[in-house]
């Protein structure tokens, strides 16, 4: 670890699940030392370390054990915290001052240290002590209901997707404090709301009720703000096939009619603009359809986008990770792991040309690094160890 | 503030414009650079009164709060030559052109970074600036299919459905944005700075949560699943007035006192569901009966008293819903920024984190067509009011 942007800086990680481990994995990306606190207690569903989940968002960070429900484990926490730069977390608000662990006790010892606290909606406000995963917190932002094709029956994406914004977000917030840190020499608390990192993704939706009053509404794949028509998923040859399209210029669109050989429709009046296009988008994409539903969603990306029209399959987990693109930019990273064997996982999308991501260790086991980070960090004796592991403080 | 000091040009249209408002409102210098007449993205709506005009795009204002702006005609050989000059005068480059496209007016990375070695330019594109793919073109819609989003949102008997929002072009914002403090603090050590290159279908295919992971370890293809959460742990209900995100499996013992408190238990009471391994299996009449339940009730009911059991649920809430959240009104998470040419006021979406120490704030609302023309110019390059006035009458600026 001694390698990368962030080389020398030590994270104390007591994250969990995604949203936290997702941020930590950023920075354990980059060269920070990323020590991730586990206990034998907890380590079950997405903390068991022999899983494929936990591996994914764990790798390159160490791992040890310590029992924080007892007195010796949290006095141990204090001293780990004494030699660290950042603390993260992302328990619910009361557990860390529960355990004596809140950022005024922390900083007694770390003066200028950065700590992040990450919860469902935030340390203080009526909601504070909800409990939230990543579907409560899209629910409550409004984008499991603005994702859906009819108002009344709402969708929803069925993944964690906020769990990752709100990773990135506090990815964000730990590197602007550091930045602050190195200018000011203070450290300081932060406080994260996933609740509200979702929300501001949802900007302009908001902005649009809060000034017009307009019922924002879903509508599917409907272009709504984008200045393109045709605009849509479009079905394609082959079961479960589809290819998105939209053309938002007029040079596009004339390219669009070539690729088609100008079908009769193409000139009609109704099409002749965009904005006409826009108003009769749904006459637009049944024509559109006959066409693809002709093609595999591959011919159509690929005779759209050598013309010079923006266009994509639709792509599922399969194809993905055979995708040339991506597979050409090296996204998709092969390790061998002791327990689970060959695996692989996905790069990271921040690619910087001189100082790249490293990947050097694939995720911890339990307690992997018990030995480095007491005895050579925190300057334990073996005795010292062995009593605390046998005492079950660090187990 | 966080990023004070820090010296910013945005060249980027709404594919990345939301990376440097990330910074600017932590205190970054951000100095948007837009063609004579404004940039694209002014005519991306929603509209303030529903009226399409360049200075009422609610999303470009959302987009670029805390900036300042000017114009450039880059393709000008003078506008080209201006660039340069600004360009040693930033950290920070953030763009979102065709990938060959700058180097093609000679203001690539590799050229700007000759006269100013710890310039860091960050650039968004569909693809990224190598592959096969790199001269595609993309957009929200594009990057969501194929960064493997779209064929898992909707249900199974709907076509896939793109989450709503230009959800790609906020993650990549996010991703740049993290490059850029990432290469600011290495540039400390080395004193040079970097070129990143982030992809809209990279930023997509990095925050799939379950879906890639289980592929690689179990050999499953995710695929539309409608209400239910990818894992049965969440599922989406009809109540009286809206829905509800509920979990059917979790604290059962107190879901079923619960309904059985009110007489909807029906069979659910008996003790073969206590085992989560026979409620996995039978899971739609789990379902079916709650659904039967759901219906007597409000969502804030079901909310509220679900929360004081510590279930993890919630109301599906539309924007207006958003607006009046008790939760974000204690807050303080809405901010209202002043818009002085129209004399009013306008509801914001703050920031996500209370930073304790650096401040966050929206320092002001976008900028006008060439708001600060004639301050930034004549500031940074020492321009006189008659040069300004000519070089936009000849429509460098």
């Amino acid at each position: 670890m001694s390698a990368g942007v962030l080389r020398g800086l030590r994270v104390l990680d007591f994250t969990w699940v995604l949203a936290g481990p997702y941020a930590t994995r950023i920075l354990a990306d980059f060269g920070a030392e990323v020590i991730k606190i586990q206990s034998r207690k907890t380590a079950r569903g997405a903390e068991l370390n022999t899983t494929g989940y936990f591996s994914t968002w764990n790798r390159n960070k160490l791992s040890i054990t310590l029992d924080l429900s007892c007195p010796e484990g949290r006095e141990l926490a204090l001293r780990l915290v004494g030699m660290s730069d950042v603390v993260m977390e992302n328990f619910t608000p009361r557990v860390m001052p529960n355990w004596g662990l809140s950022y005024e006790n922390l900083k007694k010892v770390k003066a200028d240290l950065i700590m992040i606290s990450m919860s469902g909606t935030g340390q203080t406000g009526p909601w504070r002590d909800f409990v939230a995963f990543g579907p409560t917190i899209q629910a409550l932002s409004g984008i499991t209901y603005l994702t859906s094709f009819v108002p009344d029956s709402p969708i929803g994406l069925g993944y964690s997707y906020a769990d990752h914004v709100a990773g990135l977000f506090a990815a964000l917030a730990v590197l602007a404090s550091l930045e602050y840190r190195d200018r000011t020499g203070e450290g300081q608390y932060i406080n994260i709301s996933e609740y509200e990192a979702m929300c501001t993704l949802l900007g302009p939706a908001i902005m649009d009720y809060a000034a017009n009053h307009n019922p924002v509404i879903p509508r599917g794949n409907h272009p709504n703000y984008a200045l393109a028509a045709p605009y849509g998923c479009y079905k394609c040859l082959g079961d479960d096939k589809w290819c998105a399209i939209a053309v938002f210029t007029e040079e596009e669109w004339q390219t669009l009619c070539r690729v088609l050989s100008n079908p009769p429709w193409s000139k009609e009046a109704r099409f002749s603009t965009l904005r006409q296009r826009r108003e009769h988008i749904e006459e637009l994409n049944e024509l559109m359809e006959e066409w693809t539903a002709q093609y595999s969603p591959e011919e159509v990306m690929n005779s759209l986008q050598g013309a010079g029209v923006p266009a994509g399959v639709v792509k599922n987990a399969h194809e993905l990770a055979e995708d040339t693109q991506l597979t050409t930019r090296g996204f998709f990273v092969n390790a061998l792991h002791p327990v689970l064997g060959k695996t692989t996982f996905d790069n990271t999308p921040i690619r910087l040309g001189h100082t790249p991501a490293r990947f050097q260790r694939v995720a911890p086991s339990l307690g992997q690094d018990n030995r480095y980070v007491y005895q050579e960090l925190l300057g334990m004796s073996h005795q010292e160890l062995s009593r605390y592991i046998e005492d079950g403080v660090i187990g | 503030m966080a990023l004070a000091g820090l010296r910013v040009l945005d060249l980027a249209d709404d594919k990345a414009s939301f990376c440097s408002k990330l910074l600017a409102d932590m205190g970054a210098k951000v100095i948007k650079v837009e063609k004579p007449g404004g940039d694209a993205s002014r005519w991306v709506g929603p509209f303030w009164e529903n009226v399409p005009h360049p200075e009422k795009s609610l999303s470009f204002w959302y987009n670029n709060t805390s900036k300042l702006g000017i114009t450039l005609n880059l393709e000008s050989k003078e506008g080209q030559e201006i660039f340069r000059r600004l360009s040693e005068r930033v950290d920070v480059i953030v763009e979102t052109f065709p990938p060959s496209y700058l180097e093609g007016l000679g203001l690539g990375y590799e050229a700007l970074s000759k006269t100013n070695p710890g310039l860091i330019m960050a650039s968004v594109t569909g693809f990224g600036h190598s592959g096969p793919y790199r001269e595609y073109k993309s957009c929200d819609i594009v990057a969501s299919a194929l960064g493997g989003q779209m064929y898992v949102c909707g249900a199974p008997n709907t076509p896939p459905l793109k989450p709503y929002g230009q959800q790609a072009y906020y993650v990549a914002s996010l991703f740049a944005s993290i490059g850029i403090l990432l290469t600011l603090l290495e540039r400390k050590h080395s004193g040079r700075g970097q070129h990143i290159d982030i992809s809209l279908q990279e930023a997509v295919a990095a925050s799939l949560e379950h879906v890639m992971v289980r592929y690689f370890y179990e050999g499953v293809i995710p695929k539309r699943q409608g209400n239910f959460h990818w894992n049965p742990s969440f599922y989406l209900l009809p109540c009286k007035d809206g829905h509800i995100v509920l979990s059917p499996l979790m604290e059962w013992e107190t879901l079923v006192e619960w309904l059985d408190s009110e007489g909807m238990a029906s069979d659910l009471t008996a003790e073969r569901w206590r085992e989560e391994e026979y409620r996995i299996q039978h899971l739609d009449h789990i379902i079916e009966i709650l659904q039967r339940w759901t219906k007597t009730h409000t969502t804030t009911e079901l909310f509220e008293l679900g929360q004081l059991m510590h279930l993890p649920w919630a109301p599906v809430s539309s924007p207006g819903e958003v607006l009046d959240s008790p939760q974000l009104k204690a807050r303080d998470f809405f901010v209202s920024v002043a818009h002085p040419e129209v004399n009013a006021y306008f509801t914001y979406p703050g920031a996500p984190y209370k930073f304790d120490r650096s401040t966050w704030n929206i320092r002001r609302r976008a900028p006008l067509i060439g708001e600060h023309n004639a301050q930034l110019y004549h500031q940074e390059l020492g321009f006189s009011r008659e040069t300004l006035d000519e070089l936009s009458s000849r429509n460098v600026i």
